[in-house]
């Protein structure tokens, strides 16, 4: 294998800029930045409950993310910041019920659902 | 800025000095990106050690974004004396996550340094800051079609490689050794000069990523597992993608196959037949991650029964030790090397899986992906199998022995057990050691769980070590008892190190136990 030739050097901005990039709003039928890169890998994976088309409340998901609950962990302002969150929580929150989703939400509940106590 | 007394301060600190070094702090970094109020701190205080979170409580959170912020901040903190933790992505779960290792300690939050500095496509290296996620890493390496592999651990998509390798964790591909494979450091240290470790130390050295040991002691070792500053930027060999990758799963029916596996294993991985870091995987490693449900068959308290492990094997087509691991080449060197691995396989009475979605299961699937260091969540699908939140690896170093590993496996499940939890083990296996990494899990919100699983890790801790097993990496809960098993003098170097590189003590006292 050839290797590529091109030294990369990455002006420091380009990536420091990603966590603003994460709070763009996307397009109503896009899947949002910050639900592909962190949340989908444990809740459109049956690790975590599916949390789309489940009309959960906006507060209520911020609450969570920012708080963690039980298993799943934290997640901190410079992971993801305020305007990404608020982007993200609204796009669950208003998510259509795919049929996978729904399949998975009606699924009996994981010891790390939702419905469980609060910590 | 706030006006409401304050519930957590740093010790010895006294609140007006705390609000004072605040102000300052906040003239550095920008007032957003310096939290002191409980709500706000809330994320940096979820832990899923068997300690109340109390214990664990920062008193503030600032979030710098360069190396000059970082300086000008340690000004301030030797100032007023305030020890800060310095946090990269703070996604160690289970070993302390991004809290500090003593209350009241000041958080600092890196994560928001997050540049890839340099990918060398030709050398195969990268300098990236604390912020950087294996995600990030992984999705940038896609996008400009470099054909790089980096090896990362399991939580790798909200992780990142800096304090991963800080911390001496460990990976699946060829470069699992983390630290191993890293090369150059920059450094702040406590009074604010900025070090860099190796070939970097020379004014106008390019080889800063491809020579580790530079002139006189290599110094990179200190700063990792310690507090004697706070890493910026950090230097890893990445791995050329095979133009061949073939990873496979040997399943093996019985708890004391573990000695004949190891046995047969431990040649090829030491002549590098296979490269990458072995994972032994134990039936109730698997079977979380294979969706089964404790419950249906272990609905009472206490630990599951050898009886219910062996109809999970059944039910689900899991061995007692499941062994994945892959080669690494051309068609032609796998299809030689093959050979071996089959041989070797049928030789010991394993069952040879090498399709991942059509005999393997979900399990399978995110062992494969890690093995080419493709970043997922799929391991924590092991919170799942006691629920409530409660995790800490217990991890001590065995050698790449069969009767060792037997001895390990029967003595942590024995005292398991006793106090009502299951052994969720796997072994990772190094080039002549093991890494025998096992998840101490309960529910976090069951109070009596709690107590049990703090006494319980206590337990394994003392009888390891009386048996001359020391972990490899621990919890911050326990720094100080895990110091003390490996004895006085490496703790009084550390000491003596501690005071001459941070002498007002402001860089995470107590972390691995260093303290002045």
């Amino acid at each position: 294998m050839q290797p590529n030739k091109t030294r990369i050097l990455v002006a420091s901005l380009v990536l420091g800029c990603a966590q603003l990039a994460l709070a763009a709003d996307p397009p109503a039928q896009e899947r949002d930045r910050t639900y592909a890169k962190v949340c989908g890998f444990c809740h459109d994976k049956g690790v975590g409950p599916a949390i789309l088309g489940r009309e959960l409340p906006v507060a209520y998901i911020e609450n969570v993310v920012r708080h963690g609950f039980r298993a799943m962990p934290s997640f901190r302002s410079t992971e993801i910041d305020n305007a990404a969150l608020a982007s993200v929580a609204r796009w669950v929150s208003q998510s259509p019920a795919t049929s996978a989703a729904s399949a998975s939400a009606t699924a009996p509940a994981s010891p790390a659902a939702p419905a469980t106590k609060a910590q | 800025m706030t006006t409401t007394p304050r519930n957590v301060l740093p010790k010895g600190v006294s609140a007006s000095d705390f609000e004072q070094a605040l102000t300052q702090i906040r003239a550095i970094v920008g007032a957003e990106y310096v939290v002191a109020e409980d709500t706000a701190l809330a994320p940096y205080n979820k832990i899923m050690m068997a300690v109340p979170d109390e214990q664990h409580a920062p008193s503030a959170a600032v979030m710098p974004d360069s190396v000059e912020q970082i300086q000008a901040i340690m000004k301030v903190l030797n100032q007023h004396r305030i020890p800060v933790y310095p946090i990269s992505t703070g996604k160690n779960l289970g070993y302390g996550s991004a809290a500090p290792v003593e209350r009241g300690q000041l958080v600092m939050d890196l994560r928001r340094m997050n540049r890839i500095l340099d990918v060398d496509a030709e050398l195969c290296t990268a300098l990236v800051e604390p912020g950087v996620t294996y995600q990030q890493l992984y999705d940038y390496l896609q996008e400009k079609k470099l054909p790089l592999w980096f090896s990362c651990p399991a939580p790798s998509v909200i992780a990142g490689p800096l304090g991963n390798m800080v911390d001496r964790g460990v990976g699946y591909t060829p470069y699992g050794e983390h630290f191993l494979f890293s090369s150059g450091m920059e450094v702040v240290l406590a009074d604010g000069e900025v070090l860099r470790t190796g070939m970097g130390s020379m004014p106008g050295s390019n080889t800063w990523q491809v020579f580790k040991w530079g002139y006189g002691p290599t110094l990179d070792g200190i700063f990792t597992q310690s507090n004697y500053g706070i890493v910026t930027k950090m230097g890893m060999w990445l791995m050329p993608a095979p133009p061949d990758y073939r990873p496979f799963l040997i399943q093996y029916p019985e708890d004391t196959d573990i000695t004949k596996i190891v046995d047969a294993l431990r040649p090829l991985r030491i002549a590098m037949v296979i490269p990458n870091a072995v994972v032994i995987a134990h039936t109730l490693w698997e079977a979380p991650c294979t969706k089964v449900n404790r419950a249906d068959y272990h609905p009472g308290p206490g630990a599951i029964s050898d009886e219910a492990v062996q109809k999970i094997r059944k039910d689900h087509n899991l061995g007692a030790w499941n062994v994945y691991a892959a080669l690494y080449g051309t068609p032609e060197t796998n299809a030689a090397n093959w050979k071996i691995i089959e041989q070797v396989a049928a030789a010991t009475g394993g069952t040879l899986i090498t399709d991942s979605t059509e005999q393997g299961g979900r399990a399978t699937q995110y062992r494969f992906d890690l093995m080419k260091g493709k970043p997922n969540l799929g391991e924590f699908d092991l919170y799942n199998w006691r629920g409530g939140g409660g995790s800490m690896w217990f991890a001590p170093v065995s050698q790449a022995k069969g009767s060792e590993t037997l001895k390990q496996m029967r003595m942590a499940k024995d005292i398991l057990a006793k106090y009502g939890f299951d052994y969720v083990g796997e072994f990772i296996v190094g080039w002549r050691d093991m890494h025998h990494v096992i998840d101490l899990l309960y529910d976090r919100s069951d109070a009596e769980q709690m107590k049990k699983a703090h006494a319980c890790f206590d337990e394994l801790l003392q009888s390891f070590a009386r048996e001359g097993y020391g972990v490899y990496r621990a919890n911050t809960a326990f720094a100080e008892k895990v110091a003390a098993t490996y004895g006085p003098v490496k703790r009084d170097v550390e000491r003596r190190l501690k005071r001459a590189l941070d002498p007002n003590n402001i860089i995470a006292p107590g972390r691995c136990g260093i303290s002045i």
